[in-house]
């Protein structure tokens, strides 16, 4: 889907996408020559087509440009992050977690937490997730 | 006034790019995979699941590095019939690792990840118009696999096909010409007539069949250890397909299935000696250049 400003006869750029609310994508465009911008708002429909092929709308820059306008985002990222049974994460445990398709991810976690605990770990990573992995002859 | 066609990109929206992506990352995923087979059928309840698991374990027993996908996602199998319920994939440095069966088979099943009591359900924002939507969403999940799985070095991956006509030509289409297709049948008329119509539906199936299997042709009696009619023969849907074998019904090899028992770990019996013969001509079929 492409914008054009029409008095500018200029395409218009994406400036930012804010994440769905109740269904809905915001999705901000400008016109680079006049500055006129205007917001596509996607109902639920238009939303589940597009997630449904795997995909987010808007390159990584501007899909961060509308996360940024929480101003609390950048707080609630913590370097580890400690579940219901007191295991912690590590970043980069839990950054290799980010390449498990997301509906395994779930599962994947409790094996691995549950691992953890039953082998006293109380902290997760790179080397319990390799340890994991090899006590389950994988 | 500009047209669509006059503006360079997509508008800034990614998708096309995020989806060669994806399909970049989907090749590289597979690029140490010798052969891929797809094993299908119009009609359910056949024994494609039942056959995907024999022929893998009988590869995995000629040394032969072999996986399965199972690409049915809603009512998936091959979790139970290779023992690893409960078994979750994890991930690692390359990606995600698979559990393995007794019998060194690489399985990705959604059994793996739910139990038999639940459904797989999928988040919407669009309530109650998941048939919209519902089979895209089924094949991205299904590329997300491709791409994430750490497949590494393998001779054969298996996919195990959800059944109907249309979906045998979705996942033809989905897989790609590099990917073989096995039907598989009854001996009935009704199902021969699906068949056929599952293999009208992919229209570059001639060069891509491996042949078909008639499963349950015939019931193997361990009493007289003789194999008997279980349907009528009338030939009067010809299928003129290469026939990789025909397998008699079995009960032991059915309960082996429910247990997650491999064919290699079955004693010898009329169909498992066929079985056997299917993954022999499967092979010669592979290893013959096209």
């Amino acid at each position: 889907m492409k914008f054009l400003c029409v008095p500018c006869d200029k395409p218009m750029t994406m400036m930012s996408v804010s994440p769905p609310d109740r269904g809905s994508l915001s999705v901000v465009y400008g016109c680079p020559e006049c500055g006129y911008e205007m917001a596509m708002l996607t109902n639920a429909h238009e939303t589940q087509m597009v997630s449904s092929l795997g995909v987010k709308v808007g390159s990584s820059e501007a899909v961060e440009a509308g996360a940024k306008k929480c101003p609390f985002s950048a707080m609630i990222a913590p370097a580890a992050e400690e579940t219901a049974s007191g295991v912690r994460w590590t970043a980069e445990a839990s950054a290799r977690m980010e390449s498990v398709p997301e509906f395994v991810r779930p599962m994947a976690r409790t094996g691995i937490e549950r691992f953890a605990e039953e082998s006293g770990y109380r902290e997760i990573d790179l080397k319990v997730l390799d340890e994991a992995r090899a006590r389950f002859g994988m | 006034m500009k047209s669509y066609h006059d503006i360079a990109g997509d508008g800034g929206s990614n998708i096309a790019e995020q989806v060669e992506a994806g399909r970049e990352k989907i090749a590289r995923a597979l690029s140490g995979v010798r052969h891929r087979v797809a094993v299908g059928s119009g009609k359910g309840g056949v024994g494609k699941s039942t056959l995907t698991r024999a022929l893998a374990s009988a590869l995995s027993a000629r040394g032969l590095a072999v996986a399965i996908l199972d690409a049915d996602l809603n009512g998936p199998t091959q979790a139970r019939m290779s023992g690893l319920r409960g078994a979750v994939p994890l991930p690692g440095p390359d990606g995600l690792t698979l559990p393995r069966s007794r019998d060194g088979v690489r399985v990705f099943s959604v059994g793996e990840l739910i139990p038999e009591s639940q459904a797989l359900e999928f988040a919407s924002v669009a309530s109650g118009d998941a048939h919209t939507w519902r089979a895209t969403k089924e094949f991205a999940l299904l590329g997300d696999l491709l791409g994430s799985i750490a497949w590494g070095r393998l001779d054969v991956l298996f996919f195990d096909l959800p059944p109907g006509a249309e979906r045998t030509a979705q996942f033809a289409d989905f897989l790609g010409d590099e990917t073989s297709l096995v039907l598989v049948t009854l001996p009935s008329e009704i199902s021969r007539g699906v068949v056929a119509r599952s293999l009208a539906a992919v229209p570059d199936a001639k060069q891509r069949l491996a042949g078909y299997v008639e499963n349950m042709s015939g019931y193997f009696c361990a009493d007289c250890g003789e194999v008997k009619p279980l349907f009528p023969e009338s030939g009067e849907v010809p299928l003129d397909l290469p026939l990789l074998g025909r397998v008699p019904f079995d009960p032991a090899l059915a309960r082996a299935c429910d247990r997650g028992v491999s064919l290699s770990e079955l004693p010898a019996s009329a169909a498992t000696r066929a079985l056997e013969g299917v993954a022999e001509r499967l092979v010669q079929f592979l290893e013959t250049p096209r």
